[in-house]
Protein backbone atom coordinates (compact mmCIF):
# COMPACT_ATOMS: atom_id res chain seq x y z
CA UNK A 1 0.00 0.00 0.00
CA UNK A 2 2.98 2.30 -0.61
CA UNK A 3 1.83 4.93 -2.55
CA UNK A 4 1.30 9.16 -2.37
CA UNK A 5 -2.53 8.71 -1.32
CA UNK A 6 -1.23 6.10 1.20
CA UNK A 7 0.79 7.77 2.48
CA UNK A 8 -0.62 10.69 2.90
CA UNK A 9 -3.86 9.35 4.80
CA UNK A 10 -1.44 7.40 7.42
CA UNK A 11 0.27 10.63 7.71
CA UNK A 12 -2.86 12.49 8.61
CA UNK A 13 -3.94 9.67 11.06
CA UNK A 14 -1.15 10.12 12.71
CA UNK A 15 -1.26 13.96 13.40
CA UNK A 16 -4.65 13.50 14.79
CA UNK A 17 -4.14 10.57 16.96
CA UNK A 18 -3.51 11.30 20.87
CA UNK A 19 -1.36 8.61 20.83
CA UNK A 20 0.66 8.11 17.53
CA UNK A 21 2.15 4.69 16.78
CA UNK A 22 5.53 4.49 15.06
CA UNK A 23 4.24 3.19 12.17
CA UNK A 24 0.75 2.72 10.65
CA UNK A 25 -0.48 -0.34 8.61
CA UNK A 26 -3.67 -0.99 6.86
CA UNK A 27 -4.75 -2.79 9.29
CA UNK A 28 -3.96 -0.20 12.55
CA UNK A 29 -7.31 0.14 14.23
CA UNK A 30 -8.18 3.49 14.82
CA UNK A 31 -9.45 3.17 18.09
CA UNK A 32 -6.80 1.39 19.28
CA UNK A 33 -4.58 4.33 18.74
CA UNK A 34 -6.72 6.65 20.29
CA UNK A 35 -9.07 8.36 17.35
CA UNK A 36 -12.30 8.64 18.91
CA UNK A 37 -14.97 10.44 16.96
CA UNK A 38 -13.78 13.89 17.58
CA UNK A 39 -10.53 12.98 15.69
CA UNK A 40 -11.49 10.99 12.97
CA UNK A 41 -13.99 14.25 11.66
CA UNK A 42 -11.07 16.01 12.03
CA UNK A 43 -8.83 13.49 10.20
CA UNK A 44 -11.25 13.08 7.31
CA UNK A 45 -11.73 17.48 6.77
CA UNK A 46 -7.76 17.30 6.24
CA UNK A 47 -7.98 14.50 3.42
CA UNK A 48 -11.24 16.10 2.04
CA UNK A 49 -9.16 19.40 1.89
CA UNK A 50 -5.91 17.59 0.74
CA UNK A 51 -7.34 15.75 -1.92
CA UNK A 52 -10.68 18.04 -3.03
CA UNK A 53 -13.26 15.00 -2.74
CA UNK A 54 -16.10 14.78 0.02
CA UNK A 55 -16.16 11.61 2.16
CA UNK A 56 -20.02 10.64 2.90
CA UNK A 57 -21.35 10.00 6.19
CA UNK A 58 -21.25 6.01 6.87
CA UNK A 59 -24.42 4.86 5.10
CA UNK A 60 -24.99 7.77 3.00
CA UNK A 61 -23.45 6.17 -0.23
CA UNK A 62 -24.03 3.05 -1.68
CA UNK A 63 -21.18 3.22 -4.07
CA UNK A 64 -18.32 3.34 -1.10
CA UNK A 65 -18.62 2.43 2.62
CA UNK A 66 -17.57 4.75 5.07
CA UNK A 67 -17.93 3.33 7.72
CA UNK A 68 -14.11 3.30 9.34
CA UNK A 69 -12.48 0.81 11.78
CA UNK A 70 -8.90 0.07 10.26
CA UNK A 71 -6.53 2.53 8.76
CA UNK A 72 -6.96 0.66 5.36
CA UNK A 73 -10.20 1.05 5.59
CA UNK A 74 -9.60 4.84 5.32
CA UNK A 75 -7.75 4.43 2.27
CA UNK A 76 -9.93 2.11 0.51
CA UNK A 77 -12.54 4.13 0.46
CA UNK A 78 -10.51 7.91 -0.30
CA UNK A 79 -8.98 5.46 -3.53
CA UNK A 80 -12.67 4.93 -4.72
CA UNK A 81 -13.83 8.59 -4.41
CA UNK A 82 -10.49 10.28 -5.95
CA UNK A 83 -11.56 7.71 -9.06
CA UNK A 84 -15.58 8.56 -8.70
CA UNK A 85 -14.54 12.13 -8.83
CA UNK A 86 -11.91 11.39 -11.91
CA UNK A 87 -14.89 9.69 -13.83
CA UNK A 88 -17.39 12.86 -13.05
CA UNK B 1 -41.39 23.86 49.07
CA UNK B 2 -42.86 26.73 46.91
CA UNK B 3 -44.50 24.88 43.74
CA UNK B 4 -44.54 26.47 40.76
CA UNK B 5 -47.01 26.03 38.11
CA UNK B 6 -47.31 27.01 34.22
CA UNK B 7 -49.58 29.56 33.25
CA UNK B 8 -48.81 30.68 29.55
CA UNK B 9 -47.64 29.40 26.77
CA UNK B 10 -46.29 30.68 23.43
CA UNK B 11 -44.56 29.66 20.33
CA UNK B 12 -43.21 30.12 16.72
CA UNK B 13 -41.82 26.79 15.21
CA UNK B 14 -41.46 25.04 12.58
CA UNK B 15 -44.50 23.16 13.53
CA UNK B 16 -46.98 26.19 14.13
CA UNK B 17 -46.95 29.57 14.43
CA UNK B 18 -48.71 29.49 17.75
CA UNK B 19 -49.13 26.65 20.81
CA UNK B 20 -52.90 25.66 19.55
CA UNK B 21 -51.59 25.25 15.75
CA UNK B 22 -48.11 23.40 17.02
CA UNK B 23 -49.87 20.90 19.44
CA UNK B 24 -52.79 20.06 16.47
CA UNK B 25 -49.38 19.18 14.43
CA UNK B 26 -47.57 17.94 17.02
CA UNK B 27 -50.42 15.03 17.77
CA UNK B 28 -51.26 14.83 14.54
CA UNK B 29 -47.80 13.63 13.39
CA UNK B 30 -47.16 16.68 10.56
CA UNK B 31 -43.30 17.08 9.84
CA UNK B 32 -42.29 20.27 9.05
CA UNK B 33 -39.01 18.94 7.88
CA UNK B 34 -38.65 20.30 3.89
CA UNK B 35 -36.03 21.80 1.54
CA UNK B 36 -34.47 25.18 2.99
CA UNK B 37 -36.86 27.53 1.55
CA UNK B 38 -35.76 31.20 3.29
CA UNK B 39 -32.21 31.27 2.52
CA UNK B 40 -30.11 30.19 0.00
CA UNK B 41 -27.50 27.41 1.54
CA UNK B 42 -24.61 27.59 -0.84
CA UNK B 43 -21.98 25.32 -0.43
CA UNK B 44 -23.70 22.95 1.64
CA UNK B 45 -24.69 19.68 0.78
CA UNK B 46 -27.69 19.65 3.03
CA UNK B 47 -30.54 20.88 1.56
CA UNK B 48 -33.45 20.54 4.32
CA UNK B 49 -34.17 21.89 7.53
CA UNK B 50 -36.92 22.92 9.70
CA UNK B 51 -37.70 26.65 9.24
CA UNK B 52 -40.43 28.64 10.64
CA UNK B 53 -42.96 29.94 7.62
CA UNK B 54 -45.38 32.77 6.69
CA UNK B 55 -43.54 34.88 9.56
CA UNK B 56 -43.25 38.72 8.07
CA UNK B 57 -41.19 40.65 11.15
CA UNK B 58 -42.97 43.74 8.85
CA UNK B 59 -46.39 42.71 10.01
CA UNK B 60 -45.54 42.66 13.96
CA UNK B 61 -42.30 45.18 14.11
CA UNK B 62 -41.92 48.38 13.90
CA UNK B 63 -38.80 49.37 11.41
CA UNK B 64 -36.85 50.25 13.98
CA UNK B 65 -37.19 47.33 15.76
CA UNK B 66 -36.61 45.33 12.77
CA UNK B 67 -33.12 47.21 12.66
CA UNK B 68 -32.64 46.84 16.07
CA UNK B 69 -33.17 42.23 16.57
CA UNK B 70 -31.28 39.69 14.59
CA UNK B 71 -34.06 36.72 13.96
CA UNK B 72 -33.74 35.57 17.00
CA UNK B 73 -34.89 38.06 19.16
CA UNK B 74 -37.91 38.51 16.19
CA UNK B 75 -38.65 34.65 17.46
CA UNK B 76 -38.37 35.27 21.00
CA UNK B 77 -40.82 38.38 21.18
CA UNK B 78 -43.47 36.57 19.10
CA UNK B 79 -43.65 33.55 21.08
CA UNK B 80 -43.27 35.84 23.96
CA UNK B 81 -46.22 37.91 23.35
CA UNK B 82 -48.45 34.69 22.41
CA UNK B 83 -47.37 33.38 26.26
CA UNK B 84 -48.22 36.83 28.05
CA UNK B 85 -51.56 37.01 26.38
CA UNK B 86 -52.37 33.57 26.97
CA UNK B 87 -51.96 34.36 30.71
CA UNK B 88 -53.50 37.07 30.98
CA UNK B 89 -50.82 38.58 33.07
CA UNK B 90 -50.64 42.48 33.79
CA UNK B 91 -47.51 43.75 35.29
CA UNK B 92 -47.87 46.56 36.89
CA UNK B 93 -48.48 47.20 40.60
CA UNK B 94 -45.00 46.23 41.16
CA UNK B 95 -45.27 42.73 39.87
CA UNK B 96 -42.62 43.89 37.06
CA UNK B 97 -40.28 44.14 39.57
CA UNK B 98 -40.86 40.46 41.12
CA UNK B 99 -40.90 39.06 37.56
CA UNK B 100 -37.44 37.37 36.09
CA UNK B 101 -36.63 36.74 32.21
CA UNK B 102 -34.49 33.89 31.77
CA UNK B 103 -33.93 32.76 27.93
CA UNK B 104 -32.12 30.37 26.61
CA UNK B 105 -29.99 30.67 23.16
CA UNK B 106 -27.31 28.41 21.80
CA UNK B 107 -25.52 30.92 20.04
CA UNK B 108 -27.74 34.36 19.82
CA UNK B 109 -27.63 36.23 16.62
CA UNK B 110 -26.42 34.09 14.02
CA UNK B 111 -27.65 35.09 11.04
CA UNK B 112 -26.93 38.78 11.78
CA UNK B 113 -22.91 37.30 12.09
CA UNK B 114 -23.53 35.90 9.18
CA UNK B 115 -24.18 38.84 7.39
CA UNK B 116 -21.39 40.57 8.76
CA UNK B 117 -19.04 37.99 7.90
CA UNK B 118 -20.47 37.60 4.15
CA UNK B 119 -20.03 42.02 4.16
CA UNK B 120 -16.67 41.66 5.44
CA UNK B 121 -14.80 39.13 3.58
CA UNK B 122 -16.88 38.41 0.28
CA UNK B 123 -17.90 42.16 -0.43
CA UNK B 124 -15.07 43.77 1.01
CA UNK B 125 -17.22 46.28 3.31
CA UNK B 126 -15.54 49.27 4.80
CA UNK B 127 -18.47 49.21 7.76
CA UNK B 128 -21.14 46.45 8.88
CA UNK B 129 -24.83 47.61 10.61
CA UNK B 130 -23.96 49.71 14.00
CA UNK B 131 -26.41 47.16 15.33
CA UNK B 132 -24.35 44.35 14.82
CA UNK B 133 -23.69 43.92 18.50
CA UNK B 134 -26.66 44.22 20.13
CA UNK B 135 -28.32 42.15 17.57
CA UNK B 136 -25.96 39.66 18.01
CA UNK B 137 -25.45 39.30 21.63
CA UNK B 138 -27.31 35.78 23.17
CA UNK B 139 -28.61 37.96 26.46
CA UNK B 140 -30.57 40.40 23.45
CA UNK B 141 -33.46 38.67 23.32
CA UNK B 142 -33.80 38.61 27.10
CA UNK B 143 -33.27 42.28 26.83
CA UNK B 144 -36.14 43.13 24.03
CA UNK B 145 -38.35 41.10 26.35
CA UNK B 146 -37.67 42.87 29.20
CA UNK B 147 -37.94 46.49 27.61
CA UNK B 148 -41.43 45.03 25.87
CA UNK B 149 -42.95 44.32 28.57
CA UNK B 150 -41.45 46.68 31.17
CA UNK B 151 -40.26 43.61 33.32
CA UNK B 152 -37.43 44.82 35.49
CA UNK B 153 -37.07 42.23 37.72
CA UNK B 154 -33.75 40.13 37.56
CA UNK B 155 -33.06 39.06 33.71
CA UNK B 156 -30.57 36.82 32.25
CA UNK B 157 -29.74 34.74 29.41
CA UNK B 158 -28.90 30.87 29.65
CA UNK B 159 -26.77 29.09 26.98
CA UNK B 160 -25.57 25.51 26.96
CA UNK B 161 -26.05 24.54 23.48
CA UNK B 162 -29.01 22.15 23.03
CA UNK B 163 -29.86 22.16 26.65
CA UNK B 164 -30.11 26.36 27.08
CA UNK B 165 -33.81 26.70 27.45
CA UNK B 166 -33.99 23.68 29.83
CA UNK B 167 -31.09 25.63 31.65
CA UNK B 168 -33.42 28.65 31.47
CA UNK B 169 -36.77 26.90 32.57
CA UNK B 170 -34.73 25.46 35.07
CA UNK B 171 -32.93 27.99 36.75
CA UNK B 172 -36.26 30.12 36.46
CA UNK B 173 -37.63 27.58 38.96
CA UNK B 174 -35.14 28.13 41.13
CA UNK B 175 -35.59 31.73 41.62
CA UNK B 176 -39.43 31.20 41.90
CA UNK B 177 -39.11 28.61 44.63
CA UNK B 178 -36.26 30.63 46.36
CA UNK B 179 -38.89 33.39 46.59
CA UNK B 180 -36.82 35.91 44.62
CA UNK B 181 -39.53 36.13 42.17
CA UNK B 182 -43.12 35.22 42.09
CA UNK B 183 -43.08 35.39 37.53
CA UNK B 184 -40.89 34.24 35.27
CA UNK B 185 -40.80 34.92 31.57
CA UNK B 186 -38.46 31.68 30.09
CA UNK B 187 -38.24 29.60 27.61
CA UNK B 188 -35.26 29.87 24.37
CA UNK B 189 -34.82 30.88 20.88
CA UNK B 190 -32.66 30.05 18.05
CA UNK B 191 -32.47 31.12 14.41
CA UNK B 192 -29.21 28.71 12.82
CA UNK B 193 -30.48 28.20 9.42
CA UNK B 194 -27.78 30.42 7.79
CA UNK B 195 -25.13 29.13 5.14
CA UNK B 196 -22.15 30.11 7.78
CA UNK B 197 -24.05 27.73 10.15
CA UNK B 198 -25.18 24.86 8.13
CA UNK B 199 -21.65 24.20 7.05
CA UNK B 200 -20.34 23.62 10.22
CA UNK B 201 -22.71 21.74 11.33
CA UNK B 202 -22.36 19.46 8.06
CA UNK B 203 -18.22 19.51 9.14
CA UNK B 204 -19.37 17.83 12.68
CA UNK B 205 -20.69 14.82 10.28
CA UNK B 206 -24.02 14.95 12.18
CA UNK B 207 -26.97 16.44 9.93
CA UNK B 208 -28.99 14.04 8.16
CA UNK B 209 -29.59 14.65 4.41
CA UNK B 210 -33.14 13.46 4.01
CA UNK B 211 -35.44 13.39 6.83
CA UNK B 212 -34.70 13.04 10.60
CA UNK B 213 -35.21 9.51 11.61
CA UNK B 214 -34.99 9.61 15.80
CA UNK B 215 -34.22 5.57 17.14
CA UNK B 216 -34.69 4.00 13.67
CA UNK B 217 -32.19 1.67 12.21
CA UNK B 218 -30.09 3.42 9.27
CA UNK B 219 -31.09 6.65 10.55
CA UNK B 220 -29.07 9.48 8.68
CA UNK B 221 -28.58 12.05 11.71
CA UNK B 222 -30.49 15.46 12.94
CA UNK B 223 -32.16 18.20 10.86
CA UNK B 224 -31.35 21.92 11.97
CA UNK B 225 -34.70 23.83 12.89
CA UNK B 226 -35.63 27.29 14.50
CA UNK B 227 -38.01 29.03 16.37
CA UNK B 228 -38.70 30.40 19.97
CA UNK B 229 -40.88 28.89 22.72
CA UNK B 230 -42.08 31.03 25.79
CA UNK B 231 -43.59 29.76 29.13
CA UNK B 232 -44.89 31.59 31.73
CA UNK B 233 -43.98 30.46 35.10
CA UNK B 234 -45.70 31.17 38.64
CA UNK B 235 -45.30 30.31 42.41
CA UNK B 236 -48.27 27.97 42.58
CA UNK B 237 -49.68 31.14 45.00
CA UNK B 238 -49.39 33.73 42.98
CA UNK B 239 -51.41 32.42 39.80
CA UNK B 240 -54.12 31.06 42.44
CA UNK B 241 -54.52 34.98 44.40
CA UNK B 242 -55.03 35.93 40.70
CA UNK B 243 -57.32 33.25 39.07
CA UNK B 244 -54.64 32.24 36.51
CA UNK B 245 -55.30 29.47 34.24
CA UNK B 246 -52.82 26.42 34.50
CA UNK B 247 -51.41 24.01 32.37
CA UNK B 248 -49.10 21.88 34.51
CA UNK B 249 -47.00 22.17 37.27
CA UNK B 250 -42.98 22.08 36.72
CA UNK B 251 -42.01 19.58 39.46
CA UNK B 252 -38.94 19.09 38.86
CA UNK B 253 -35.75 19.93 37.23
CA UNK B 254 -31.73 18.07 37.22
CA UNK B 255 -28.66 19.51 36.04
CA UNK B 256 -25.10 17.95 35.45
CA UNK B 257 -22.17 17.71 33.48
CA UNK B 258 -20.55 14.55 31.70
CA UNK B 259 -16.78 16.09 32.24
CA UNK B 260 -15.87 13.51 29.71
CA UNK B 261 -16.53 14.26 25.72
CA UNK B 262 -17.04 17.76 23.64
CA UNK B 263 -19.63 15.32 21.68
CA UNK B 264 -19.80 12.29 22.60
CA UNK B 265 -22.71 11.97 25.07
CA UNK B 266 -22.66 9.33 28.13
CA UNK B 267 -25.17 6.81 29.34
CA UNK B 268 -24.11 7.96 33.05
CA UNK B 269 -24.99 11.49 32.91
CA UNK B 270 -27.72 11.31 30.74
CA UNK B 271 -29.22 8.81 33.30
CA UNK B 272 -28.18 11.02 36.81
CA UNK B 273 -29.91 14.48 35.29
CA UNK B 274 -33.33 12.25 34.84
CA UNK B 275 -32.80 10.84 38.59
CA UNK B 276 -32.02 14.23 39.74
CA UNK B 277 -35.15 15.62 38.22
CA UNK B 278 -36.91 12.64 39.60
CA UNK B 279 -36.01 13.13 42.82
CA UNK B 280 -36.41 17.05 42.71
CA UNK B 281 -39.91 16.25 41.71
CA UNK B 282 -40.73 13.94 44.55
CA UNK B 283 -41.44 10.99 42.10
CA UNK B 284 -40.25 7.48 41.61
CA UNK B 285 -39.81 6.06 38.06
CA UNK B 286 -43.14 3.98 38.23
CA UNK B 287 -45.01 7.44 38.80
CA UNK B 288 -43.44 8.72 34.60
CA UNK B 289 -45.81 7.97 31.96
CA UNK B 290 -44.20 9.39 28.90
CA UNK B 291 -40.62 10.90 28.26
CA UNK B 292 -39.87 13.52 25.13
CA UNK B 293 -36.17 12.38 24.61
CA UNK B 294 -33.71 14.46 23.73
CA UNK B 295 -33.93 12.03 20.67
CA UNK B 296 -31.58 13.82 17.76
CA UNK B 297 -31.59 11.31 15.31
CA UNK B 298 -27.93 11.00 15.20
CA UNK B 299 -26.20 7.17 15.44
CA UNK B 300 -24.66 8.44 18.39
CA UNK B 301 -27.68 10.38 20.50
CA UNK B 302 -30.27 7.45 20.35
CA UNK B 303 -29.03 4.08 21.76
CA UNK B 304 -26.84 5.96 24.61
CA UNK B 305 -30.44 7.71 25.53
CA UNK B 306 -31.68 4.74 25.31
CA UNK B 307 -29.28 2.89 27.83
CA UNK B 308 -30.04 5.65 30.01
CA UNK B 309 -33.86 5.52 29.87
CA UNK B 310 -33.36 1.94 30.66
CA UNK B 311 -30.82 2.26 33.74
CA UNK B 312 -32.89 4.74 35.57
CA UNK B 313 -36.29 2.78 35.13
CA UNK B 314 -35.72 -0.49 35.37
CA UNK B 315 -38.47 -2.80 34.23
CA UNK B 316 -40.61 0.56 33.78
CA UNK B 317 -38.72 1.47 30.57
CA UNK B 318 -41.10 -0.90 28.85
CA UNK B 319 -43.89 0.88 30.44
CA UNK B 320 -42.98 3.97 29.24
CA UNK B 321 -43.97 6.16 26.01
CA UNK B 322 -40.84 7.85 24.85
CA UNK B 323 -41.02 10.04 21.77
CA UNK B 324 -38.73 12.67 19.59
CA UNK B 325 -40.73 15.65 18.73
CA UNK B 326 -37.41 16.85 16.56
CA UNK B 327 -38.58 14.34 14.18
CA UNK B 328 -41.63 16.84 13.02
CA UNK B 329 -39.69 20.27 14.32
CA UNK B 330 -36.29 19.57 13.39
CA UNK B 331 -33.59 20.58 16.04
CA UNK B 332 -33.79 24.46 17.02
CA UNK B 333 -30.57 23.84 19.21
CA UNK B 334 -30.89 26.03 22.15
CA UNK B 335 -34.48 26.36 21.84
CA UNK B 336 -35.27 23.17 21.43
CA UNK B 337 -36.08 22.10 25.26
CA UNK B 338 -38.88 25.45 25.33
CA UNK B 339 -40.92 23.40 22.46
CA UNK B 340 -40.01 20.46 23.86
CA UNK B 341 -41.42 21.77 27.07
CA UNK B 342 -44.18 22.87 25.36
CA UNK B 343 -45.08 19.65 23.78
CA UNK B 344 -44.85 18.08 26.85
CA UNK B 345 -47.24 20.02 28.53
CA UNK B 346 -49.69 19.44 25.58
CA UNK B 347 -49.30 15.79 25.93
CA UNK B 348 -50.27 16.22 29.68
CA UNK B 349 -53.12 18.20 28.91
CA UNK B 350 -54.22 15.94 25.97
CA UNK B 351 -53.31 12.73 28.12
CA UNK B 352 -51.13 11.62 24.23
CA UNK B 353 -47.82 10.79 23.68
CA UNK B 354 -46.75 12.82 20.09
CA UNK B 355 -45.61 10.25 18.27
CA UNK B 356 -41.77 10.18 16.48
CA UNK B 357 -42.29 9.95 12.86
CA UNK B 358 -39.63 9.34 10.22
CA UNK B 359 -39.31 5.44 11.29
CA UNK B 360 -37.46 3.78 8.49
CA UNK B 361 -36.38 0.12 10.34
CA UNK B 362 -36.06 -1.01 13.57
CA UNK B 363 -32.35 -0.57 15.77
CA UNK B 364 -31.73 -3.08 17.79
CA UNK B 365 -29.69 -0.45 20.28
CA UNK B 366 -33.00 1.16 20.49
CA UNK B 367 -35.63 -0.94 21.95
CA UNK B 368 -38.38 1.33 23.99
CA UNK B 369 -41.83 2.26 23.09
CA UNK B 370 -40.94 5.03 20.91
CA UNK B 371 -44.74 5.82 19.78
CA UNK B 372 -43.63 5.51 15.59
CA UNK B 373 -46.26 7.19 13.46
CA UNK B 374 -49.17 8.08 15.56
CA UNK B 375 -49.68 9.42 18.67
CA UNK B 376 -50.80 7.60 21.60
CA UNK B 377 -53.62 8.34 24.12
CA UNK B 378 -52.18 7.44 27.43
CA UNK B 379 -53.26 8.36 30.87
CA UNK B 380 -50.09 10.70 31.69
CA UNK B 381 -49.63 12.22 35.37
CA UNK B 382 -46.12 13.08 35.16
CA UNK B 383 -43.50 13.36 32.43
CA UNK B 384 -39.71 14.14 31.51
CA UNK B 385 -38.60 16.78 29.02
CA UNK B 386 -34.92 15.60 28.22
CA UNK B 387 -32.25 17.35 26.49
CA UNK B 388 -28.09 16.94 26.38
CA UNK B 389 -26.05 19.10 24.82
CA UNK B 390 -22.82 18.84 23.52
CA UNK B 391 -20.25 19.00 25.71
CA UNK B 392 -22.12 16.66 28.37
CA UNK B 393 -24.14 19.26 29.37
CA UNK B 394 -27.05 17.48 30.54
CA UNK B 395 -30.41 19.68 31.85
CA UNK B 396 -34.21 17.52 32.65
CA UNK B 397 -37.32 19.14 33.68
CA UNK B 398 -40.34 16.84 35.16
CA UNK B 399 -44.00 18.05 34.41
CA UNK B 400 -46.67 16.91 36.44
CA UNK B 401 -50.64 17.47 35.78
CA UNK B 402 -51.99 20.13 38.27
CA UNK B 403 -54.05 19.03 40.92
CA UNK B 404 -55.12 21.58 43.54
Amino acid sequence: MSDETTEFIFSALKANAPTPPDTITAETELELIGLGSLEVVETIFDIEEHFDITIPNPGESDDVSTDFKTAGDVVEAVKQLIALSKQS
Amino acid sequence: MMRVVVTGLGCLSPLGNNTNEFTKNLLGGICAIGPVENIEVLQARTKIAAEVKNFSPQKHFTKSQISQMDRFSLLALMATREAVTDANIDFSNGLAERTAIVYGTGIGGQQTQDDNYRQLYAEGAKRVHPFAIPRTMPSAATSQISMEFGITGPSLATTSACASAAHAIGMALLMLRSGMVDVAITGGSEAPITPGSILPWEGLRVLSKTTCSPFSGKRGGMVLGEGAGTLILETLDHAQQRGAKIYAELSGFGMCADACNLVKPSIEGMARAMSLALSDASLVPSDVAYINAHGTGTPQNDPVETSAIRKVFGDHADKLLVSSSKSMHGHLLGASPAIEAIATIAAIQEQCAPPTMGFIEPDPDCDLNYVFGKSQEQEIDSALSNSFAFGGLNAVLAFKRFLD
